[in-house]
């Protein structure tokens, strides 16, 4: 339990300086904090009951929704925040672990940690597409 | 002749809005959606603009002669991502529409976003080491993987501001940061028996990882802008490519050593 929220605590505070890293103005930080720990959260609390891609989509899912709403309060491009809140999500590990067992000549396990960082990029892809696909007033309406 | 000189004006003005966007990391569709903005609200109907990812065309003029005829192709060099210039022309584009700024305003406005200076570089490269720190941290290291990725993390960006982009092509820069970042990870491993790699390693990489491509191809192929949407992903697969390598190559280094050792 300490773990999950120091784990969410610890996304919110690389989620915030990667915001730095791309240049996003610092009075959005808070936000851009707020939306990498929600995400990071969702996606461990999926975990036991989903598989890595499901679980994967639906952070996105909650990032992006967030990314918009606040794009649509705050008045700026949702970029803004999604860049830096999907970077937790992104498949990190599975890169590694890919490039692990290639080099390692064991050929299965690599196929299968590279085919398991596709899947959980194609997840991401597919959260961003549908949640921007939603039509603008809906974000409007909640104000 | 006063009228063609507005025009002229007022299309420089959109593409330079449209020059920032694009270099700042924004999506073909909002660099377009905001040059006819500009265009549309000083008078000019008659403007067409054609955006590619490193590349914008523009032209004015209609068959009656009313708009000046006028073209530009403007070649944008694809580099670093600033999104609070992102930030700022939509801002401003905003304001024009609800007509906050003259002409010759808008000129000096979007001078002062191309100006805008950018954090510090040691601000910036102690921010990678925090957040390789945190990502280290999610990816299931311990406290003390998470005090390694600092320095690892710190090391790597200073590597990629000093020699890594000014001097080496992307491939090569990204190949080798991430054999920076493995041999880095190595070496904290052998040091410090406690950590663990795997975790050092992702926390490290991360911070090369182009979210800002990877995100606004799949935006731009959302919109139907499918060319600008290949090449921004490409460009993200070929940097997720050279980071595996760059570990791959490390890695296979470092287990030959280990056999040639136990040998």
């Amino acid at each position: 339990m300490i773990r999950l929220i120091l784990q969410v605590l610890a996304a919110a505070a690389g989620t915030m300086g990667f915001s730095l890293l791309f240049g996003v103005p610092a009075r959005y930080y808070p936000y851009c904090g707020l939306i990498g720990g929600v995400g990071w959260l969702v996606y461990l609390c999926l975990l036991p009951a989903a598989s890595a891609a499901v679980s994967t989509f639906c952070a996105t899912v909650i990032v992006i929704l967030l990314s918009r709403w606040f794009a649509v309060r705050k008045r700026c491009p949702a970029t803004l925040f999604l860049i830096s809140g999907i970077f937790p999500l992104v498949p990190g590990a599975g890169v590694y672990w890919a490039a692990y067992y290639t080099v390692s000549n064991q050929l299965p396990m690599a196929l299968e940690t590279g085919y398991g960082a596709v899947k959980a990029a194609v997840a991401i892809v597919l959260g961003i597409v549908f949640v921007f696909e939603m039509p603008e007033k809906w974000f409007h309406r909640k104000r | 002749m006063e009228h063609s000189r507005h025009d002229r004006e007022v299309l420089l003005a959109a593409l330079e809005a449209g020059k920032l966007l694009l270099e700042n990391g924004a999506e073909i569709f909002r660099v377009e959606d905001t040059i006819y903005r500009i265009c549309r609200h000083f008078g000019l109907t008659s403007a067409s603009a054609f955006v590619l990812s490193n590349g914008i065309f523009l032209t004015s003029g209609d068959e009656e002669e009313k708009e000046a005829h006028f073209a530009r192709v403007l070649l944008i060099p694809v580099n670093g991502a600033n999104l609070g210039r992102v930030a700022e022309v939509n801002q401003l584009s905003r304001q024009i529409e609800n007509g906050e700024y003259t002409l010759e305003q808008v000129r000096h406005e979007l001078k002062r976003i191309e100006h805008m200076p950018e954090f510090p570089a040691k601000l910036q490269i102690a921010s990678a080491g925090f957040s390789g720190a945190c990502f280290s941290y999610l990816f299931g290291g311990g406290w003390q993987d998470a005090l390694c990725t600092i320095g690892i993390g710190i090391l790597l960006y200073l590597y990629l501001l000093k020699f890594g982009k000014p001097h080496f092509s992307k491939i090569v820069c990204n190949i080798l940061g991430s054999a920076w970042v493995t041999f880095l990870s190595i070496l904290s491993h052998r040091i410090f028996p406690g950590t663990h790699l795997e975790s050092m390693l992702v926390g490290g990489i991360i911070i090369m990882v182009p979210g800002v491509a990877f995100t606004n191809a799949i935006r731009d192929m959302a919109d139907g802008d499918y060319i600008s949407g290949s090449v921004r992903m490409l460009d993200a697969i070929l940097v997720f490519f050279c980071i595996a390598m760059g570990v791959g190559f490390m890695m296979a280094i470092y287990s030959k050593i280990i056999s040639g050792a136990l040998l």
